[in-house]
């Protein structure tokens, strides 16, 4: 690939200019199950959203969307929370990630939120709670830890 | 109902994945299943990238391919099929799965009991080692929960290629 794109220079711009959608254009994956985000009302996070759309669905007879497509959200977010958590420009890459799931998630928004929980310097620990229409209640909750690699030096 | 045979067990989880959309869109196919093991492939295409500078598999696709393996692979080995949500999935990743190679996933069920069904699986690409081992656990929602249509719907008859 050419040297430059997603390098170490790319990720600090796109990262002070919150440049969300340069790091979706990345991500396919994200694109194709609907994955946006935007930043919090109030404090510096980012609230992730997943659309309802009918190609998510994991089961007709409720309809229910996809467990696998809920945990593939919040993955998303939690990596990308972490791009712009983490204190310097740093390329997180997933090592594992536990998925709980508490509820049927239905054909309507998902909403996700994450939280950095402790950012070594090699190893990030991020949870993610995803809800419905009831922040209350929620439809899962993901606990995923990350390497932080460099980005200059980052080649597999 | 006699003993569904393997070949029976692959046409039903066929139709179980081509039933839910996501994975009849991306194209996933049944290898192989049976009580013992479910083998599942899903092929290539340039929408699975989660990285797509780097030219890396999202890790996604992964948790979603082995919920999906190891979700199916709960369905042989119980005595009559049933309703199994996802109740918690662990997956490591060993390394990143990359462009341009099919997905292979394999799931077994390791121990069934009367509320859980406890189940493991990886997934690898040709020529490559492992990519990532999923461990996962699913409730049995029991008879009482599971429409009498979703065991028709798996062993549908032959008449359905219209």
């Amino acid at each position: 690939m050419p040297e430059g794109i997603h390098g170490v220079e790319w990720l600090a711009r796109t990262r002070d200019d919150r440049d969300l959608a340069a790091w979706f254009e990345l991500m396919p994956y994200a694109r194709r199950i609907g994955v946006s985000a935007q930043p919090e009302a109030q404090g510096e996070g980012l609230l992730f959203r997943l659309d309802p759309q009918s190609g998510n669905v994991g089961n007709v007879m409720l309809p229910a969307l996809h467990g696998g497509v809920v945990a593939a959200f919040m993955e998303t977010a939690a990596t990308l929370d972490l791009m712009l958590a983490s204190r310097e420009p740093r390329l997180p890459r997933i090592v594992d990630v536990s998925i709980d799931y508490l509820r049927t998630a239905r054909l309507v928004p998902t909403y996700a939120r994450c939280s950095l929980l402790r950012e070594g310097r090699r190893l990030a620990n991020v949870t993610v709670t995803a809800w419905q229409k009831d922040a209350a209640a929620p439809v899962a909750t993901a606990r995923l830890h990350f390497v932080l690699g460099d980005p200059a030096s980052h080649q597999e | 109902m006699t003993s569904p045979t393997d070949a029976d067990w692959r046409r039903a989880l066929s139709r179980f994945v081509n039933v839910i959309p996501h994975t009849r869109e991306l194209g996933l196919e049944v290898l192989e299943a049976s009580p013992r093991l479910t083998r599942m492939r899903l092929p290539w295409h340039e929408d699975l990238l989660g990285d797509s500078a780097r030219g890396l598999v999202h890790g996604g696709v992964l948790t979603m391919l082995l919920d999906t393996a190891c979700g199916s692979a709960v369905l042989p080995a119980l005595p009559a099929p049933e309703v199994c949500p996802t109740l918690d999935l662990r997956v490591d990743h060993f390394r990143p799965a990359v462009a341009g190679l099919d997905l292979l996933v394999e799931a077994r069920a390791l121990r069934v009991t009367a509320s859980v069904v406890f189940t493991e699986g990886r997934v690898w690409q040709s020529g490559q080692g492992d990519v990532a081992r999923a461990v996962g656990n699913f409730v049995r929602l029991g008879p009482r929960n599971t429409p009498p249509e979703f065991a028709q719907a798996l062993f549908a008859e032959e008449d359905d290629h219209a």
